[in-house]
């Protein structure tokens, strides 16, 4: 592994905050609308970000692929949303869950929200709780939308309309700051959802990024692609003097040298950073378990 | 030395508005000797008023909003300038001196306008009307001197449309045919929408009785697409509803408003004047509170 590589990776990990902050302006560009009210309907909603953010929110740049996939399978008019699956399954193979951990406005929130000091409680023990996800996943974005439907064929969005505390952090509460109609639409299905949003927040002082682990459909399919991703963290075998560290810094749970692919893992590179052997490096590039495998045979 | 220049300003601006006003107002004091007379009178009384708004837009902008909080709007025939100045009577602590003053005095103004605006209308009932055919931009149109939200529409947009069977639909024929008419937009896909249908159906026959109409305005059938219409038609018909539906061209006052709605369904209270009561429900109308400021500008419009 060239010493290169590994300075880029580092890097690439320290910078984090900014690219995320990045990210989160790119998602939500058009920022005049939080004063004017209303949201941006053009050319560029026809297009999804690729982290969790609201189509509602009105400074939205893009759709949000899980609100968008929902609101396509629900409806009448379509069977199945081919177009965004393409779409996360191409995010997917390339970043996996590098999206949650550079690219998501709410993974950086949830990042944000733990920089509050405080007591910090270790997720380890809570690990069965990281399937529900998946269950969220195949249960309130696929199947309910797609089969519990009216009389007209249509479905709800179950998701968005149930779960997602994103929806009402960045679509409920900055519109109806503005708008006297959508203030006197609200209902108990907005308290609700409020007391989901306050609970994940309060949560992800204590813990780190809770919604990610536990609930986060988008994070649940990115974990899926981890598998396969082209971008994904290699470790030079050679160099791992197994210190442990790694396993010991991640706030996901994950012992890298293990599972380099672990669903789990959102690439954000701490343990890159921490490594004392730089054996651990981003790498993007197909077959990377091959060379690792080819190396273990070496030896 | 900031504040005195922005004071000096301020008279400066008062002073261009008042010459300016008196220079208008004496000009149309004249009678007006037929209705094309009074209608370029119309016209030009509007434009001064826009100008008024236009002069200190920020400023008014901010009274709007205020407007928009608290105070019913003039649809107990109050003079809008009345109407003004108690607006801005009621948050009068939000702005500096200097900034009332040149803000009551145009309300005053707008008050002297208005009232020459409604001698014209009880003289030649249709010279409002008129006055917008011929393209003024009078600030009754909507979006002339309103912000942009359309909760402070006045005025609907009036428009040249079609039910979905292809026939003909005037907006002023329409609205002026009945007491009250509930204009409720929505889309084919969108299920809340979908869900109140039954519920409108139910109030059209409610308000056919009374002399009022529900006319829906599905947002894909804008400019006669023809699929959208199938597709609307066949719902509709599932669905029970008799009520008429109309498109309009997309480019018309009307569509854009269609097109700057983002949340549906949305239904619009208008009487038969073509003025738009109350504010838009926003939301399905089938829930209790929505229900009853659906019922409450129902009323105010039949009164």
């Amino acid at each position: 592994m060239g010493k290169n590589k590994n300075n880029l990776s580092r890097t690439t990990g320290r910078m984090r905050g900014w690219i995320q902050a990045g990210a989160t302006l790119f998602s939500n560009i058009h920022l005049s609308n939080f004063f004017k009210g209303g949201i941006y309907q053009g050319g560029g909603k026809a297009l999804c970000v690729p982290g969790l953010n609201c189509y509602s929110c009105p400074a939205a740049s893009g759709a949000c692929p899980i609100g968008a996939f929902q609101a396509v399978v629900g409806s009448s008019k379509f069977g199945f949303s081919y177009y965004i699956t393409g779409f996360l399954i191409l995010v997917g193979v390339l970043l996996g869950r590098f999206v949650c951990g550079f690219l998501c406005p709410f993974g950086w929130l949830q990042d944000l929200l733990h920089k509050i000091p405080g007591r910090k409680i270790s997720t380890k023990k809570l690990k069965s709780l990281t399937y529900v996800k998946y269950a969220v996943l195949i249960g309130t974005v696929i199947l309910l939308p797609a089969l519990v439907t009216n009389d007209v064929g249509m479905g709800d969005p179950y998701f968005c309309k149930y779960i997602c505390p994103q929806g009402v952090l960045e679509g409920a509460l900055p519109l109806a700051a503005v708008d006297a109609g959508i203030r006197s639409a609200l209902g108990t299905l907005f308290t609700r959802k409020l007391v989901v949003l306050v609970t994940v927040a309060v949560l992800s002082v204590v813990f780190y990024r809770p919604f990610c682990k536990w609930v986060c459909p988008l994070g649940a399919f990115y974990g899926l692609m981890n598998k396969v991703s082209l971008l994904g963290v290699e470790v030079d075998r050679g160099k791992c003097v197994s210190c442990g560290r790694c396993a010991k810094v991640c706030k996901m749970d994950v012992d890298i040298t293990r599972a380099p692919n672990h669903g789990e893992c959102i690439r954000c590179g701490k343990c890159v950073t921490v490594c004392p052997a730089d054996a651990l490096a981003y790498g993007c590039g197909f077959g990377s378990d091959e060379k690792e495998m080819k190396k273990e045979t070496e030896k | 030395m900031k504040t005195k220049m922005k004071k000096m300003m301020m008279l400066a601006v008062a002073a261009v508005l008042m010459l300016s006003l008196a220079a208008c107002s004496g000009k149309s004091s004249k009678e007006p000797g037929n209705l094309d007379e009074a209608v370029t009178m119309y016209q030009e009384l509007m434009e001064q008023e826009n100008e008024i708004f236009a002069k200190n837009k920020k400023l008014w902008e901010k009274v709007f909003m205020e407007a928009d909080k608290g105070m019913t709007l003039q649809e107990d025939g109050k003079n809008y300038g009345e109407f003004l100045l108690d607006t801005i009577e009621s948050a009068k602590d939000k702005f500096t001196e200097d900034e009332l003053k040149t803000l009551k005095n145009g309300a005053e103004e707008i008050k002297k306008i208005e009232e020459k605006l409604t001698m014209l209308e009880e003289k030649y009932p249709e010279v409002a009307e008129k006055a917008k055919e011929n393209g003024s931009t009078s600030c009754k149109d909507g979006s002339a001197s309103v912000p942009a939200d359309s909760g402070n529409m006045d005025e609907f947009p009036s428009f040249e449309g079609k039910d979905l069977e292809g026939k003909k639909v005037n907006s002023k024929k329409l609205f002026s045919g009945n007491k009250v008419t509930v204009v409720n937009f929505w889309f084919t896909t969108c299920k809340p929408c979908v869900g109140e249908l039954k519920d409108l159906e139910a109030l059209n026959k409610k308000l056919m009785k009374k002399g009022g109409e529900v006319v829906g305005v599905n947002a894909y059938t804008l400019d006669g697409d023809k699929k959208a219409i199938a597709d609307a038609k066949k719902l509709l018909e599932k669905k029970g509803v008799s009520y008429k539906n109309i498109w309009f061209k997309s480019d018309s006052a009307a569509g854009k408003l269609t097109s700057g709605l983002y949340s549906f369904p949305t239904t619009y209270v208008i009487d038969s004047k073509g003025k738009v009561v109350g504010k838009p429900i926003v939301g399905s109308i089938t829930s209790g509170e929505q229900k009853k400021a659906l019922n409450d500008s129902i009323e105010q419009a039949m009164k």
